[in-house]
């Protein structure tokens, strides 16, 4: 167990390699309880949103969960998270555990101008991931609500144990899967929460920190902290996509305005490895030995069987294919540029073209 | 608690959880059942080359694992006559067989009489363990 953002979480069960590889090609479980989950709620919830974040969201349907980014006045990145739209007057934001308390003072901030209160629902009720291909398998045996109906980053509220919950078909690992959050039962009366646990255990891995690590490595996701921080920017961060192009008067539109009209210097990439595993703070390297760039995140992939890093590179080297090196003590080993995720797309990863078998109707 | 690991009686141990066995003329090294249990899934072992100069406790490579990097100190002082070529295909080995197949390297020891004062027995090594909470 290690100490992760005040919580005793396991970094393995049974092992990562093992939980890795469940998730890649069956089902794993994570309890990720330990993120934030913030309410915000009132009529002018929306637009309250359309303020805190560079997406568009009081637009969104009902049913809508979609990833963000909370930025600085300098465009900087706070945090990164899901918003869950629930109604036009309910949004649940789902926030990084160490970034709970900076980011509930940096809504509080700016709520004092609209009609709305925040709730910070994280101690009473409980969240679990059930990611993979045979996700839906797995989940389904404990609720009424059909799985299928449910698309790629929506939510539903249905009931799953003994609990009403809300089911979201997103995940940090590249696979399909879903998340739930159990509002009936949190840390003071956790025993709906660890039947729901104890059944999803008996139809996949139960999953720790460790592949929970190296799975969104492999899938090329950033971790805040690691590879994004309140000094990096959306558009460096490989994350411009998040940022509605049409979209102005959200905290730090302006600087984003003007980091979108310029080049960047550095660009958020994945690095392949030919031996060796690049950790974070290693230096990239070109050809002759110059420093070019630096490793944020750096794991061995249990899928390619390789070293991989998500780094960031000085503008000119960020082409994909491109020759790079990363120094391992004092050792320059030869890498190159790639496009995450890691994986063969046809293979692994929520596009895969073998389909996994049909989900049981309930 | 330290009786889920296993601590050969024949074997010297260095507090940093590497072993020494006395083979013919060579010491064979290697990491314990502790470290390798406590690494987890070893899928990389950095080797030193074969006539390579060791200094007692010093290092000289690391053993990773999906998550974690460990150093490698050698038991005692010598020259690097063998490595484990294996571990570069089956890392595995460290895993599955520490104090055999998963040895990593042996070295000639040169100031063996002298150095073997600072390496702990297989009972001082289990009640090292003890007190780590293991």
């Amino acid at each position: 167990m290690v100490e992760f953002a005040g919580y005793d979480m396991p970094v393995w069960y049974t092992g990562i390699m093992e939980e890795h590889l469940a998730v890649r090609n069956h089902a794993g479980i994570f309890d990720v309880s330990h993120m934030g989950r913030i309410a915000v709620k009132g009529s002018e919830a929306g637009r309250f949103t359309d303020a805190l974040v560079p997406t568009r969201s009081s637009s969104q349907p009902i049913g809508k969960s979609f990833y963000t980014l909370l930025l600085n006045a300098n465009g900087g990145i706070i945090d990164d998270l899901i918003i869950i739209k629930r109604a036009e007057d309910d949004y649940l934001f789902v926030v990084n555990a160490a970034n709970r308390a900076k980011d509930a003072d940096h809504m509080a901030r700016l709520s004092a101008q609209y009609e709305v209160v925040l709730d910070d629902m994280t101690d009473r009720t409980t969240m679990i991931a059930i990611q993979g291909p045979e996700a839906f398998q797995a989940l389904q045996g404990l609720t009424v609500q059909n799985l299928s109906e449910i698309k790629r980053y929506n939510h539903v509220m249905s009931k799953v144990g003994a609990s009403m919950a809300t089911i979201t078909r997103t995940g940090y690992t590249g696979e399909d899967g879903f998340e739930i959050i159990l509002y009936d039962s949190g840390i003071e009366n956790n025993s709906i929460a660890l039947s729901v646990w104890n059944e999803l255990a008996n139809r996949a891995k139960p999953c720790g920190l460790g592949s929970r690590d190296s799975l969104r490595v492999e899938a090329g996701l950033p971790l805040y902290g690691s590879d994004i921080d309140d000094t990096t920017n959306p558009i460096e961060a490989d994350l411009a996509w998040v940022v509605s192009k049409e979209k102005t008067g959200y905290v730090g539109s302006d600087a984003i305005a003007g980091h979108l009209g310029t080049q960047p210097q550095k660009l958020r990439r994945g690095i392949i490895l030919e031996d060796k595993i690049p950790r974070h703070g290693f230096n990239v390297s070109n050809e002759v030995g110059e420093k070019i760039g630096q490793v944020t995140s750096g794991t061995f992939s249990p899928i390619l069987k390789k070293g991989i890093a998500l780094a960031y590179v000085n503008a000119p080297y960020a082409q994909v294919g491109q020759a790079v090196r990363i120094v391992i003590r004092d050792a320059p080993v030869a890498g190159k540029i790639v496009k995450p995720p890691f994986y063969d797309e046809k293979a692994y990863g929520l596009k895969r073209t073998a389909t996994a078998p049909a989900p049981a109707t309930p | 608690m330290s009786d889920q690991y296993r601590v050969p009686d024949d074997l010297v141990y260095t507090r940093e959880h590497e072993w020494a066995k006395t083979l013919e003329g060579v010491e064979r090294i290697g990491i314990t059942d502790y470290a390798a249990k406590t690494l987890n899934d070893v899928v990389y072992v950095s080797l030193p080359s074969i006539g390579q100069h060791l200094e007692q406790l010093a290092s000289f490579g690391t053993v990773e694992s999906i998550k974690a990097v460990s150093e490698l100190y050698s038991p005692l002082s010598g020259i690097v006559s063998k490595v484990n070529t294996e571990l570069g295909n089956h890392p595995e080995l460290v895993n599955k067989s520490p104090y055999e197949e998963g040895w990593i390297i042996e070295i000639k020891p040169s100031k063996i009489e002298e150095e073997r004062k600072k390496l702990l027995d297989s009972k001082q090594y289990r009640e090292f363990l003890s007190s780590l909470g293991k």
